[in-house]
């Protein structure tokens, strides 16, 4: 599948989660991301990475909805804390609402190789300044991390103490941190020397040689599902009320 | 002069990846690990849109958000960071179009009337600020430091230490630099963070209260729900939250972009499109 079919999938899975609202829209969604994952053999490894993703703030949503949230009907009460009907419902929503948007995130990222969805959208026109941007900073992240170890492996070298209490492991920090940052920003001269000196900046486009298969049937996919988008924003912004909404 | 919206160089181009990493590598510690009401997740943001310009410092706060979301792998990795792209990319915007004022710029050796003048500034700055914000939330007494129920990765934990001395260093530093250096700069950064946090706020609410039910997972749930405790409505208590949070966050985060311009050398800063005219070298 082409890689941004299956963006255009993930993008209106978690907006139409949102417009929807109530609990039948985003379960729908839910149920077909899951379908999705189970026929592209993904399903367990999906259900795992969004439940544990969505754990921390599922945990607060029901702490600060279920007990603060102002009800008329109080199911129980612990100390200062009433937990009502309201908040229990407003919970609920809201948990399946982050479910839905945590699956069908979760689809695209496992499924889609980031690099192919970067790629793709060049070919599709997008400037090569920008797939630029996106593809060194999937390198970044993990480069940050390496030169930070190599730091400080190289000061411990040097008998700086990283293990000892906390006191002296706060003290241990900014001789880390200082040169993390400072070679990482004093790293863009170099690059971009190296990339002017490779016709980083000309003028027109790259020929690509390598291109992601695309299918009428995938054109048409993309475009109902937009169009169901909108006319789901258009219909909550109208006021109708959907036999979807709950 | 007009307002200049800034240039995509190469030079900038390199340096979005590196300033976005930066983001999601504090952001994403933060978030998951520490219980403190901040989120320290612009500072790349900031960083580019006073080198760069406006426009530049917009689509890396939006990218920033974007890709955190849609491409970068675990553990880096957070669902939820896409609608906040907004937020981020204003906060691109207006850290460009502040630099251009010459709010970053560094105004050492002042006479010592402007510097008790600018004293007063970030005091009442930094006053306003704990007062309405970080008294009522350690007052709440059972306060701790680390989240407890996160998962204690080595890595996230170390981070978390970076982020405990960056809180506390800036503001340590915001009143050392002013007596030490006599530098008016202090007072500047501390305003244009404040005005920032609280644009942010206003912005980032309704995003936090329609998508999320106005919590995040993060330190600053715990706020919303003593807001909501107390009375509010959910918007209201998530924009009080925010009123609270943000202006920290954004105090921080200009001045540790303040102290890393000093860091650099000039030759580095002044190769970017919008570099000499947001620290002015000449004047320094």
């Amino acid at each position: 599948m082409n890689p941004l079919t299956k963006a255009v999938i993930a993008t209106v899975g978690s907006i139409g989660a949102f417009v929807l609202g109530g609990y039948i829209g985003p379960i729908a969604i839910s149920v077909v991301m899951l379908l999705a994952a189970s026929a592209a053999g993904v399903a367990r490894a999906l259900l795992r990475a969004s439940l544990l993703l969505s754990l921390p703030i599922a945990i607060s949503v029901v702490l600060v909805s279920v007990f603060t949230r102002p009800g008329t009907t109080v199911l129980f009460t612990i100390g200062p804390f009433d937990a009502t009907v309201e908040g229990v419902d407003f919970a609920a929503q809201t948990l399946v609402r982050l479910l839905a948007i945590s699956l069908s995130i979760g689809l695209f990222i496992l499924t889609t190789e980031a690099r192919a969805f970067v790629f793709d959208l060049e070919r599709r026109g997008v400037p090569p300044r920008f797939t630029f941007v996106a593809l060194a900073t999937i390198e970044a992240v993990p480069t940050l991390v390496e030169r930070a170890a190599t730091i400080a492996e190289s000061q411990r070298a040097r008998g700086l103490d990283t293990e000892g209490s906390v006191r002296a492991r706060l003290r241990g920090l900014l001789p880390l941190v200082g040169p993390a940052v400072i070679t990482s920003l004093t790293d863009v001269e170099e690059r971009s020397l190296a990339l002017e000196s490779r016709a980083f900046s000309r003028p027109g486009r790259r020929h690509l040689l390598w291109s992601m298969p695309d299918s009428a049937g995938e054109r048409v996919l993309r475009a109902v599902l937009v169009l169901a988008l909108a006319a789901a924003v258009v219909a909550r912004v109208a006021g109708l009320s959907l036999p979807v909404v709950g | 002069m007009g307002v200049s919206w800034g240039r995509f160089d190469t030079r900038t181009l390199v340096l979005m990846p590196i300033a976005i990493a930066i983001n999601i590598v504090l952001g994403q510690t933060i978030a998951s690990v520490l219980k403190i009401p901040i989120y320290l997740d612009s500072i790349g943001t900031v960083l580019v849109g006073v080198l760069a310009g406006p426009i530049p410092g917009l689509v890396t706060g939006l990218l920033s958000n974007v890709l955190w979301t849609y491409v970068v792998p675990p553990p880096f990795h957070n669902d939820f960071a896409a609608p906040f792209a907004i937020t981020a990319s204003f906060i691109g915007f207006y850290s460009g179009l502040v630099a251009q004022l010459g709010f970053m710029r560094s105004r050492p050796n002042a006479d010592w009337v402007h510097v008790i003048l600018a004293a007063i500034v970030v005091l009442l700055v930094l006053g306003a600020i704990g007062f309405y914000g970080f008294i009522p939330f350690y007052a709440g007494s059972d306060f701790t430091f680390f989240n407890p129920s996160a998962q204690a990765d080595t890595l996230f934990t170390i981070v978390a230490y970076v982020i405990a001395i960056l809180v506390i260093g800036s503001i340590i530093g915001l009143i050392g630099l002013l007596i030490v250096r006599r530098d008016l700069g202090v007072a500047f950064v501390a305003v244009a963070g404040l005005v920032c946090g609280i644009f942010s706020a206003i912005i980032s609410a309704p995003i936090a209260a329609g998508v999320f039910g106005g919590v995040t997972g993060s330190g600053t749930d715990f706020l919303v729900a003593a807001f909501q405790q107390a009375g509010s409505d959910l918007q209201t208590a998530v924009l009080k939250q925010g009123l609270l949070s943000d202006p920290i966050d954004k105090t921080v985060t200009f001045f540790i972009v303040f102290v890393l311009l000093q860091t650099l050398s000039r030759r580095f800063i002044a190769r970017f499109p919008q570099g000499e005219k947001a620290v002015s070298l000449e004047a320094a």
